[in-house]
């Protein structure tokens, strides 16, 4: 009911199509937004339908053309000349609490081709602050540097950003005491600091998980799927971690420090110990970050091409030389790569030397890690059961961490209730129906938190009439945000015209927040840049051509 | 003997043409498996070198020919994303689904044969008015609906049944036999099996019944009436033997059948069977694994047909008799 009022005032809000000029003109050609289907992620197809009501309202012919997820990523991804505009979304991960991932790989121009860049928005100007803000150490000056290429990314709008949605999770609070999950920013409570803390209150002392996805592999040096990491990340330790508050944070290291900008030094924590009982040394710290630098784990390499050499200092103590200055070295590189066992690995990355395979394809792999917990049984299509490791420096308060694979999103709820599972990691139903039946249900506590992530619709900035700063900053100001985060999103969002999300508050700025959008703004925009319509229908300023044909 | 050889002879190249239009399928199906390795750090390169891991950057003819040769030597290839043999993750999980559309086909077949002949007996009282609707009903009825109606009502609410997966949390056990004969596991059974069972039982119940009628009016059967045996002795030792006979095919065929469409089933309950594993193959382009599950299903399917077959051959002494005649 109140999805369809808010529709209703849009629609009467706009202003009546009115011709802007008149006489000979080339029309703009219809346009496919491209979506996932409705069953597949219903707000984004409901936001997909508003988008294209709104930008009939401009004259333009709108189709909303839902296509299957890999058949879109097909499409969008491998054939980069043939499409126009599409829903797109990019996910929140712990890593890329630095805004590096998102500021660089987004919009430089190199990854037009092949990259990430797959709108294919080329500005020398914004390359030049991409690279920039890579080499700047002093973190005042980044910001300032990320400040800019959010303002050029706003006055460009090679995209129009819609929300950054929130993330509900849930636990059993009669199990667990409340204050002790963490919050870790743009992530939630499902993180490594929440399984580490949360502490049982009674007899039932395992932390049990659903996940709708199963697990591909456990191997630390493959990442196989999204909730692959989830075990990764328990089972093996980095030398840093992403911390709650976003910043990377010493972890296997008792200390890392930059002794100049291309020098990073770290000492090892005294100590530590691998699952098999054999001492972590500094020479297992080597081999961790030199076993991806050559050809046997593709994944993991290019975390490691940015460092030169590595030098022993003391017993514990290790110097990374880099290649070029790189501000992300302790994001991307120190708390991303796994700790391995050299004595297993060594001889299993040997054998393979001279054979066609990777260590990603191993039949058998070690599940040797030095992480708070172990890794003790696995069936891919059932669960994962992970014990504590009581010797690790931060041994987990449970005694298990069991992973359940639910693909029914109802059920998940059936088995909250039921205590089959604790911890609702992730929800793929009707949020309506979570927050319900928390309501319902007074041992059960919901954590809500906004995504690192966000979802967007994507220009191709290759194909006339996107290559025109003007027709983009129409078609985006046309988009009612509000109307996304209610009527889309059922008010599980925040609005969006970032690539660095809020919940980022250092590196997010918000003069950009401010961006007016409205009907009558878009239409003055398009006139002022020569656009046309006629007979309702929207018109190439004069002397421009239609070259292309829908696709 | 001769016939029996025949009937194999068909059903292995059904076989063959089951895989080999399996191959191309889902090689010309739109996507690739790249898609869901789609990230900043993949480059050309290594794009490339996946595709050549994968076996894909060779002539799909050949690619046929290799896969062919190795299917021979009973060699599923790898999964792309688990790495790991195609047979082994399918003999990890088909215990489950056997067990699964075994016990389901079983408890439906008994029930379905007495309750189809009884109501053939019954034949023009209230029960029979009230009872053929209420299975139509059951069989018409989607799957995953009946699942979600007994999940909430026997699971959520009433809590005497656990609401997904095969074992409890974190159980082990030290065979995959000691798990399956564990109450545990019977236990977690019970849902799926009711819901499939439920779905199964129409078709056994219905043609019971329809055959029931028809043989009730054969000359033996008013044979044994003048003879003096009680109702009952009439119905199961006369009738219902003769009107077995399609129903033995049906079940033989319904194996092979709900091998392959135990995905909903197997969706709803978290069961960890071939169902599941198939859909999410398909949608990642895990073609090896993909073509696997399906070839296990095929196999079942044609090795129960190839059973049905002898079984006729068995009970009915005029199939074998008119081939030779």
């Amino acid at each position: 009911m109140k999805r369809r009022t808010l529709i209703g005032t849009a629609a009467a809000t706009a202003v009546a199509p009115k011709a802007f000029a008149q006489g000979p003109t080339e029309k703009v050609r219809k346009l496919n937004l491209y979506s996932w289907p409705q069953a597949a992620f219903p707000q984004s197809y409901q936001a997909a339908q508003l988008i294209a009501q709104q930008w009939r309202q401009l004259g333009l012919e709108v189709e909303v053309k839902p296509l299957q997820r890999q058949a879109q990523t097909q499409l969008i991804w491998f054939s980069r000349d043939k499409w126009d505009v599409t829903m797109w979304r990019m996910v929140g991960r712990p890593e890329r609490s630095d805004p590096d991932e998102f500021l660089y790989s987004l919009y430089y121009s190199a990854y037009a081709e092949k990259g990430y860049n797959f709108i294919g928005y080329i500005n020398p100007e914004y390359d030049k602050l991409a690279e920039k803000q890579r080499t700047q150490l002093d973190k005042e000056e980044r910001r300032k540097t990320a400040f800019q290429m959010q303002e050029i990314i706003n006055r460009d709008q090679p995209q129009a950003f819609l929300v950054h949605p929130k993330y509900v999770t849930a636990f059993n609070k009669a199990v667990f005491k409340e204050d002790t999950v963490v919050n870790q920013q743009g992530i939630g409570i499902r993180n490594i600091w929440t399984f580490l803390t949360i502490q049982p209150l009674g007899a039932q002392k395992d932390l049990i998980i659903n996940s709708n996805e199963t697990i591909n592999a456990t191997n630390p040096l493959y990442i196989g799927g999204a909730v692959d990491s989830w075990v990764t990340d328990l089972v093996w330790d980095r030398i840093m971690r992403i911390g709650p508050d976003g910043m990377p944070r010493p972890w296997a290291a008792e200390s890392v420090n930059w002794v100049d900008d291309k020098t990073v030094e770290i000492k090892l924590r005294p100590g530590m110990k691998w699952h098999d009982g054999k001492p972590v040394t500094i020479d297992d710290v080597i081999f961790s970050f030199e076993a991806p630098a050559g050809t046997k784990a593709p994944m993991y390499k290019p975390f490691v091409t940015d460092i030169a050499a590595m030098e022993k200092v003391g017993d514990m103590g290790l110097r990374f030389k880099l290649k070029s200055v790189n501000t992300t070295f302790l994001t991307a590189s120190l708390a991303k790569i796994n700790l391995i066992p050299k004595h297993i690995w060594e001889p299993v990355l040997k054998d393979l030397a001279d054979k066609p395979e990777t260590a990603e394809q191993l039949k058998e792999v070690s599940k040797i890690g030095s992480g708070p917990f172990k890794l003790v049984r696995w069936a891919p299509t059932e669960e994962i059961v992970l014990e504590k490791f009581p010797e690790h420096f931060n041994a987990p308060k449970i005694d298990r961490w069991i992973m359940r694979i639910v693909p029914n999103a109802e059920a998940t709820l059936g088995m909250l209730k039921k205590g089959e599972i604790n911890f609702l990691g992730m929800f793929g139903g009707d949020v309506d129906v979570l927050a319900k039946f928390a309501k319902d249900n007074p041992d059960i506590a919901t954590r809500t938190e906004v995504d690192i992530g966000f979802e967007y619709v994507a220009f191709n900035n290759r194909r006339p009439p996107f290559d025109d700063v003007a027709f983009r900053r129409a078609l985006s100001l046309a988009i009612d945000r509000r109307l996304m985060v209610s009527a889309a999103w059922q008010d599980y969002a925040i609005p969006a015209n970032s690539h660095v999300s809020p919940v980022l508050s250092y590196w997010h700025d918000p003069a950009v927040d401010s961006m007016k959008t409205g009907l009558a703004d878009a239409k003055k925009i398009l006139q002022d840049a020569g656009y046309r319509v006629v007979g309702g229908k929207l018109y190439y300023p004069v002397g421009k051509q239609e070259k292309l044909t829908t696709e | 003997m001769r016939l029996v050889l025949e009937r194999f002879t068909h059903n292995a190249l059904a076989l063959l043409a089951v895989t080999t239009i399996l191959f191309f399928m889902f090689r010309l199906m739109p996507g690739t498996p790249l898609a869901a390795f789609i990230s900043e750090n993949l480059n050309a390169d290594q794009q490339q070198a996946m595709l050549e891991q994968f076996g894909l950057d060779k002539p799909m003819w050949q690619q046929y020919f290799i896969y062919l040769g190795n299917l021979v030597q009973g060699e599923m290839g790898l999964s792309f994303f688990q790495r790991r043999p195609v047979t082994t993750i399918l003999l990890e999980v088909l215990p489950n689904s056997l067990i699964l559309t075994l016990t389901s086909l079983i408890i439906a077949y008994i029930f379905g044969v007495l309750a189809g002949a009884w109501l053939a007996w019954k034949r023009g009282s209230w029960i029979e008015r009230a009872a053929v609707p209420a299975v139509l009903a059951t069989r018409a009825a989607p799957e995953f609906w009946i699942g979600m109606v007994l999940l909430a009502v026997l699971s959520f609410n009433a809590g005497w049944f656990p609401s997904g997966g095969a074992s409890s949390p974190g159980l082990a056990y030290t065979s995959n036999w000691q798990r399956i004969a564990s109450w545990d596991y019977v236990h977690h059974l019970a849902l799926p099996v009711l819901t499939l069972a439920l779905y199964l039982q129409g078709l056994p119940l219905l043609l019971m019944r329809s055959n029931m009628l028809e043989v009730m009016h054969e000359e033996f059967v008013t044979m044994a009436r003048m003879k003096g045996f009680s109702e009952w002795r009439i119905v199961i030792g006369h009738a219902a033997r003769n009107a077995l006979l399609p129903v033995v095919t049906a079940f033989a065929l319904g194996v092979g059948l709900s091998m392959g469409g135990n995905v909903v089933i197997e969706t709803v309950f978290s069961w960890p069977g071939i169902g599941r594993l198939l859909v999410q193959a398909v949608s990642v382009h895990d073609y090896p694994l993909a073509q696997g599950a399906f070839l296990m299903i095929a196999l079942v399917l044609a090795l129960m047909n190839f059973v049905a077959d002898l079984l006729y051959m068995v009970l009915d002494p005029r199939v074998s008799h008119g081939r030779k005649g």
